[in-house]
C-alpha cells in the first residue's frame, strides 16, 4: 500500500514538473516575423481592423522607451493592444471573473532578439480561459480564433502604414488613440 | 490554478512595468544658438563687437574676406584639409579616396551634381570641375561656426546658403529663409554638435541614411544613446574627440586607427589619433573585480564591438537602395514616392527601392585598419557582388581586432563592355540629369564625359556592398554586450573566422569523449556503491543487524 501511495505521488509529481517546466510555451506563444518590426506590427494592426468582431485598435505601447528615457537601452519592444467590447463587456459584466480586465485590453508584442529577427509574442488565450469557467472559457476562445487571424499575414499585400496613437496616454509613451472599446 | 497564477503574476508584472513613467518622445530642440551661445561661451573675443563685422553682408564669400582680416591663416589651414580637398590620398594603398573620387552605393558619385553635393563643401561655388581651390574667399566659415542655427546650404546652390527666401525642396511649399549673414557673423563661435551634423548626420541623401550611427537624434542625445554626447551628462561636442588643430579634424574612415598601443593621448603628443577610444581610455580600460577577464578581451575585440551593442537605436537608418529600380512612373506618368509601413521612403521614382531598419545588430569583421576601394577604374566581375571598399583583417595578422560595421547593400549602373562602375548625372535642370528626364542613357554619358572616362554605351545594375564602421553611439556600460551574447551558439560572433569561443564551440569528437567519460565514471560509481551494498547484504545472512 505503501509502494502505491508512494508511486502515485511520486507521479503527480513528475507531472506537476513536467507542467510547470512546459508552462510558459503552454502560455505563451512566439512567433518569428518575417517581416521588420514596423512591417510586423503594421500587417498585425490592419489585420485587427479587418477581423470584424468589434475588433479595435486601443494602442500602441513602446516598451524600450521607458528603458531608454531612465538612460538604458533594450532591443525594440512594441506592445499592439486590441479590444473588442462584443468580447469585453460578458466578462466585464460578470463579477466572478471581473478580475480578469487585468488581462484587458488584448496585447500583442513585437519584439527583435539578439539574433537580428523580429518575433511576435502572444498568449495562449483559448487555454487560459478554460480556467475560468464556461463564460469565460467560450469567449477566450473565439478570442483565441480571431487572434490567429490576426497573425495572418499576406506577402502579396504591399506594406501598410503603421497606425500610430492619435493621442499619447498618460504614464507610458505611445498608449491612448484608436478608439477601442476596453 | 498554477498556470492562472503564473500567468496573472507575468501579467500584472508587466502592466507595472508599462506604468514606469516616460518622457518626452523626441529630443528637445536645440537651444536658441547666438544668444546661448554667448551665454556659455569662455571666448575671449566677442565678435560681435568687430568692426569688420558691423555690415550688411551679400554673400558667404564678404563675409569670409571680414573674417580673414583677423584669422589671417585659417583659409590656408582649411584649404589642407579633407573638408576642402575631398580627397584623400591612402599611404598604405596609394589609392586616391575622398568624395571627389569614390563611387558609393548611395547617391553614387559628387562629378557631374556638383552644385547639388557641394552644399556639404565647406567652400563656396563649387558649381563644376573648374573650381578655384587656392581662393581663400571661397572658403565658408560660417557653416563650421555658426551658432545661430539659422545658416544653411542648400543643395544645388554651389555650397552658398540661400541669399533670399526660396521654396525648398521645390515645389513642396516649405520656404527656407535667407540668412542674415551679419547677424551670423556678428555670432560666431566654437564648432558645435548642430554644426558638424548640418552634413554628416544627413549623409546619403537625408537624416540617419548613410551612417547608422550618426544621425539628427545625436543634437541632443540621452544617456542611453550616447554616454559621451548625454546632454544631460557629459555633453561632448564632436570635437571633444575630434581635436582639432589647425582646422585639421583627426579620426576618419578612410584610415581608420584599429590598434591603438600607446595608451591614453598625452598633450602635446601629435602622433596618435585623438578620436580613439584608448586616447582617452587607455589601454587597459576596465577597471573593478572583472577587469583582467575584460581586458584580456581588448588584444582582438574594438571596444565599440561591445559598446555599440546595435547602432540606429533612435531612427531607422537606410540599409538598402537599388538603383535598378528607378524610373517607374504612375499611371499619369509621373514620378512617384511610395512610403514603408513606418512612413519612410520605400520607393522613389528619382532614386529606386530602399530599405530601412532601426536597432541594427552590426555585422562583425576583421579588421586592421586598411580598406581597399573600388573606384571607378577598377575592373570588377558583375556576377559577384561588388565590395565597393573592402575591411582588410585576419585572426593571425597581429594587426586586427573584430569590429561592428553597417554592412549596406544595393544595386547600380556599371558599365557592361568595361565593367567598371558608373558615373552619372542626378541633378540639375539640363537635359540630362536623371532626376529630371529619368533617363539613364543620357544620365550615364553624361557624367561619363565629365570625368573624361571611356563609356562603352551599355549599360547594367550590379549588387553592390558598402561596410561602414560603427563607432559613434556608445551605450552605458551596463549596456555593453554580456559575455553570453557572443559565448553561445547562436551568437553575435558566429560569421567571424578564426576564433574559438568556449561556450559556443565543440568538438563532437572531444564531448563525445568528455560525456562517455564522465558516464563511465558514474557508471563506476554506481557499480562500486552496488556492489558494496550487495557485498554487505551478503555477509549478514537474514539481512539482520548485529548491533
Amino acid at each position: 500500500m505503501v509502494k502505491l501511495l508512494g508511486g502515485v505521488v511520486l507521479g503527480l509529481l513528475i507531472a506537476v514538473g513536467v507542467a510547470f517546466s512546459m508552462m510558459d510555451k503552454l502560455m505563451f506563444k512566439e512567433t518569428p516575423s518575417p517581416y521588420g518590426m514596423e512591417e510586423t506590427i503594421a500587417r498585425i494592426q490592419h489585420n485587427i481592423q479587418n477581423t470584424g468582431n468589434g475588433w479595435a485598435l486601443s494602442g500602441l505601447r513602446n516598451a524600450a522607451k521607458a528603458v531608454q528615457n531612465d538612460g538604458g537601452n533594450v532591443l525594440p519592444v512594441m506592445m499592439i493592444e486590441a479590444c473588442s467590447t462584443k468580447y469585453s463587456k460578458p466578462i466585464l459584466k460578470e463579477d466572478t471573473v471581473r478580475f480578469l480586465s487585468i488581462l484587458m485590453p488584448c496585447k500583442i508584442s513585437v519584439y527583435k532578439k539578439q539574433d537580428g529577427k523580429v518575433y511576435i509574442g502572444t498568449m495562449n488565450a483559448g487555454l487560459m480561459g478554460r480556467m475560468f469557467g464556461p463564460l469565460v472559457g467560450d469567449v477566450m476562445a473565439q478570442v483565441a480564433e480571431d487572434q490567429k487571424k490576426f497573425l495572418v499575414f499576406d506577402p502579396n499585400t504591399p506594406a501598410p502604414q503603421m497606425i500610430l496613437p492619435s493621442a499619447p496616454a498618460a504614464g507610458a509613451q505611445g498608449g491612448g488613440g484608436g478608439g477601442g472599446g476596453c | 490554478m498554477i498556470h492562472f497564477l503564473r500567468g496573472a503574476l507575468l501579467a500584472s508584472l508587466t502592466s507595472m512595468l508599462l506604468a514606469l513613467p516616460a518622457g518626452a518622445s523626441s529630443d528637445p530642440q536645440p537651444a536658441p544658438a547666438g544668444e546661448a551661445a554667448k551665454r556659455t561661451s569662455s571666448s575671449t573675443a566677442d565678435h560681435g563687437r568687430f568692426t569688420a563685422l558691423q555690415q550688411n553682408f551679400k554673400s558667404g564669400p564678404d563675409v569670409t574676406r571680414a573674417c580673414l582680416t583677423c584669422h589671417t591663416e585659417a583659409a590656408k589651414q582649411v584649404h589642407k584639409s579633407k573638408h576642402w580637398t575631398w580627397e584623400f590620398l591612402n599611404p598604405a594603398t596609394n589609392q586616391r579616396l575622398g568624395k571627389k573620387h569614390v563611387i558609393n552605393n548611395f547617391c553614387t558619385a559628387v562629378p557631374s551634381n556638383y552644385e547639388f553635393c557641394t552644399a556639404c563643401h565647406v567652400g563656396y561655388g563649387w558649381k563644376d570641375q573648374h573650381f578655384d581651390f587656392a581662393a581663400q574667399e571661397n572658403v565658408d566659415c560660417l557653416v563650421c561656426h555658426d551658432t545661430t542655427g539659422t545658416y544653411r546650404k542648400i543643395p544645388g546652390l554651389a555650397g552658398h546658403p540661400t541669399y533670399k527666401d526660396m521654396e525648398f525642396p521645390p515645389k513642396s511649399g516649405k520656404m527656407v529663409k535667407a540668412p542674415d549673414l551679419g547677424n551670423v557673423a556678428r555670432n560666431v563661435g566654437k564648432t558645435g554638435r548642430q554644426n558638424c551634423g548640418a552634413c554628416h548626420f544627413y549623409g546619403g541623401g537625408g537624416d540617419a541614411v548613410k551612417h547608422g550611427d550618426l544621425d539628427s537624434s545625436l543634437r541632443n542625445p540621452g544617456r542611453y544613446l550616447d554616454v559621451h554626447m548625454d546632454k544631460d551628462g557629459l555633453n561632448f561636442s564632436c570635437g571633444e574627440c575630434h581635436k582639432t588643430t589647425g582646422h585639421d579634424v583627426p579620426g576618419g574612415r578612410y584610415a581608420v586607427t584599429v590598434l591603438e598601443k600607446d595608451g591614453a593621448h598625452m598633450r602635446g603628443k601629435k602622433d596618435a589619433n585623438p578620436a580613439s577610444c584608448q586616447a582617452c581610455h587607455g589601454g587597459p580600460p576596465h577597471k573593478g573585480p572583472r577587469a583582467d577577464r575584460l581586458n584580456s578581451h581588448t588584444a582582438k575585440l574594438a571596444c565599440q564591438t561591445c559598446h555599440i551593442p546595435e547602432f540606429a537605436r533612435a531612427q531607422p537608418t537606410k540599409m538598402m537602395w537599388d538603383w535598378s529600380t528607378a524610373g517607374k512612373m504612375d499611371k499619369d506618368g509621373k514620378p512617384f514616392k511610395l512610403k514603408d509601413s513606418a512612413g519612410h521612403d520605400a520607393y522613389d521614382s528619382k532614386k529606386g527601392d530602399f530599405k530601412y531598419e532601426s536597432n541594427v545588430i552590426p555585422t562583425y569583421v576583421w579588421f586592421n585598419g586598411q580598406v581597399d576601394y573600388t573606384l571607378r577604374e577598377t575592373k570588377l566581375d558583375p556576377s559577384r557582388v561588388i565590395e565597393i571598399n573592402h575591411f582588410n583583417g585576419s585572426p593571425d595578422d597581429g594587426k586586427s581586432k573584430i569590429w561592428p560595421i553597417k554592412r549596406f547593400v544595393g544595386k547600380q549602373p556599371y558599365d557592361v563592355g568595361n565593367n567598371q562602375l558608373l558615373v552619372f548625372n542626378t541633378y540639375g535642370q539640363n537635359d540630362t540629369a536623371f532626376w529630371t528626364n529619368f533617363n539613364w542613357d543620357k544620365a550615364i554619358e553624361f557624367g561619363m564625359k565629365e570625368i573624361g572616362a571611356e563609356y562603352s554605351g551599355k549599360y547594367a545594375f550590379v549588387s553592390t556592398e558598402m561596410s561602414w564602421p560603427i563607432t559613434h553611439m556608445v551605450a552605458p556600460k551596463e549596456d555593453a554586450l554580456a559575455c553570453k551574447q557572443c559565448h553561445t551558439a547562436p551568437g553575435r560572433l558566429d560569421q567571424v573566422p578564426g576564433i574559438y569561443l568556449p561556450g559556443r564551440h565543440g568538438n563532437p569528437l572531444l564531448d563525445t569523449a568528455g560525456w562517455g567519460l564522465a558516464g563511465l565514471t558514474l557508471l563506476g560509481v554506481l557499480g562500486h556503491g552496488a556492489g558494496r551494498i550487495f557485498a554487505s547484504r551478503k555477509a549478514k545472512p537474514g539481512h539482520g543487524h548485529h548491533g
